[in-house]
């Protein structure tokens, strides 16, 4: 691989990372399996791609793009704890949803971001950042959204939400409101989905239409593989494992180009490394394998 | 303290399956009172403590606890007054938290939860000295993962949890059923103990009848959703086991049948 293609995969795994974390909220903490994403990906992307080619400085465009996002986890999160549907039927609802609010919101199946101000062009024009701006702006977000969102989980309310994803009916009797936990944590989930959404399109310099599909997928990957080859002793070491397995995804995929594949075969990949990895307890009970204490 | 009055609860009104769990219960506890409760199987002992806690809606009824009628708030408000354990001892706490977290989650039960740190230092020498009363070595595992306890020390945490902020009722639903008998006996010692001292007005369901005569100052029996007998004083402490059973029958009509009764 050339360092060029070394490059651009670590800083669109580092993009990834974050929706990553997202999705590790939901699917880890609020044990929730939450298809919204699929939508609040593009959501975030479309929003920032319209807001900047109709002449909004980009960096407000981002924030937008996280408020929408969350309002997107709101609106699923609603429709499970008020109205009883089920967590699988209330994402894929919203995302249906989102698919014609983002064609809405863009006008138009896709939109290019050529020769517009980003938050990329913006931060590569300060000195020094030409050659690695991307990758330094990127990880600086993943170190500052990872470790802000490391810090929440240690907190009182961030305690509570965990709590909501393990035993429901415990804390609640404990005196916590768990449908406003799983409203909140949807929407933060979705909030960086949707920021991550955005900078992917002020990266590849277009947002489309389809980019979200099979994004709960990827993230699910994400989240297992860097749970398997990091660990999830604490809060600590398990963000920082979403996030490593964000960017590894990445590398895999770039691999497996590599080694000849071609781009649309990708979506099977990512559904064979999620099975695998969904299937593995089993089967080591099955033959009666010891399970890693990780 | 306590005060329940004509309390309803019919679950899945107008269908085939209609049940009547409580059937105009009216109830008065004191402050400092420990009540057992017993009855057989589908008495309705469960769905009472469950009206209380506000885990659902009743049909009528009012519940009123230290004055303040409760009857319309959802569980999650009740917690600023009610604690409980249940029966089955995985469900007293979070299994992928550690200890500390979990007791500190109890500790601000009935609080709003704050974006602030959740544990602090002088919340670990807290939690240590309070851990160390049960005995059980939990005191120098304050980071280990709850899943990893026996179904005893998770459930004597959950006491503990349950009673170092002091409820103003506490409710133990046949919390050491599920133990074996010396951990059994172990969790019931410390529910005496910390009853005792920090004088915790408790309801405590059983299927002990020994425990239910013996534990506590008061007794009633549940019976087809209603309390068909409620003893204490003179009356309960002459009272035997066999007196129970024929109280029991004499009120109901029926034979105490349950698949749990324990008399020894
Ligand atoms: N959530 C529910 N939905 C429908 N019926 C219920 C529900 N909870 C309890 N019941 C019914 O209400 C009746 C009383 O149940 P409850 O659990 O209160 O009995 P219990 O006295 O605690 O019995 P046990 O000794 O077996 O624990 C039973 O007939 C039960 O089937
Ligand atoms: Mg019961």
């Amino acid at each position: 691989m050339s360092s060029l293609v070394v490059l651009g995969t670590t800083e669109q795994g580092l993009m990834y990372a974050i929706m990553v974390l997202g999705v590790y909220l939901t699917f880890r903490i609020l044990n929730y399996a939450d298809l919204t994403v699929d939508g609040s990906f593009t959501l975030g992307a479309a929003t920032a791609a319209t807001l900047i080619t109709s002449g909004y400085n980009p960096w407000l465009a981002t924030g937008v793009a996280f408020i929408l996002g969350s309002l997107a986890g709101c609106f699923t999160g609603i429709l499970h704890t008020k109205f009883k549907i089920t967590p699988l039927l209330s994402g894929i609802l919203t995302m249906t949803a989102l698919y014609s609010i983002n064609l809405r919101v863009m006008g138009k199946a896709n939109i290019s971001l050529l020769r517009e101000r980003t938050i990329f062009s913006d931060f590569e024009s300060l000195p020094y950042m030409q050659e690695y701006g991307v990758l330094i702006l990127a990880l600086l977000a993943v170190i500052i959204i990872g470790f802000f969102v490391y810090l929440f989980l240690e907190t009182e309310f961030g305690l509570a939400l965990r709590a909501t994803g393990d035993n429901e009916l415990m804390i609640r009797s404990l005196g916590v409101n768990t449908d406003l936990m799983k409203i909140t944590g949807l929407a933060l989930s979705n909030g960086l989905v949707a920021f991550a959404g955005s900078f992917v399109a002020q990266n590849q310099l277009f947002a489309d239409i389809s980019m979200g599909i099979g994004m709960i997928i990827i993230g699910l990957a994400s989240v297992i593989i860097g749970e398997v080859l990091v660990g999830t002793r604490t809060i600590a070491r398990a963000v920082l494992a979403v996030l490593c397995g964000g960017v590894i995804y990445r590398g895999i995929i770039a691999i497996v180009l590599q080694l000849g594949l071609v781009a649309t075969d990708l979506k099977l990949v990512t559904a064979l490394i999620v099975i695998l990895a969904l299937i593995t307890p089993q089967l080591r009970s099955k033959f009666s394998l010891p399970i890693k204490n990780v | 303290m306590l005060n329940v009055q004509n309390l309803v609860k019919i679950f899945n009104k107008g269908s085939v399956n209609e049940k009547t769990a409580l059937d105009n219960v009216s109830f008065n506890l004191n402050k400092g009172e420990f009540v057992t409760i017993i009855g057989s199987n589908g008495a309705g002992k469960s769905s009472f403590l469950n009206a209380i806690a506000g885990n659902f809606p009743t049909d009528s009824g009012t519940v009123i606890i230290s004055d303040k009628n409760v009857t319309n708030l959802p569980q999650y408000e009740r917690a600023k007054y009610i604690s409980r354990v249940y029966q089955d001892p995985m469900s007293g706490t979070a299994a992928t938290m550690t200890i500390e977290e979990n007791l500190v989650m109890a500790l601000r039960r009935g609080e709003k939860r704050r974006l602030k740190l959740a544990i602090r230092n002088k919340d670990k020498d807290f939690f240590r000295q309070e851990l160390r009363k049960l005995g059980l070595g939990l005191e120098e595992r304050l980071t280990t993962k709850v899943s990893l306890l026996s179904g005893g020390q998770r459930q004597a945490l959950t006491l503990l949890m349950a009673t170092f902020k002091e409820p103003e009722l506490l409710l133990l639903d046949e919390h050491t059923a599920a133990l074996d008998p010396k951990t059994a006996e172990k969790v019931l010692q410390l529910t005496c103990d910390v009853t005792k001292e920090s004088h915790l007005t408790t309801l405590m369901i059983t299927h002990n009848l020994d425990q239910a005569l013996n534990v506590g100052d008061r007794t009633i029996m549940m019976h087809e959703g209603r309390i068909i007998l409620d003893i204490q004083g003179e009356q309960r402490k002459n009272a035997t086991i066999n007196d129970l059973l024929k109280m029991f029958e004499n009120a109901s009509g029926t034979h105490f049948h349950t698949d749990r009764v324990l008399f020894s």
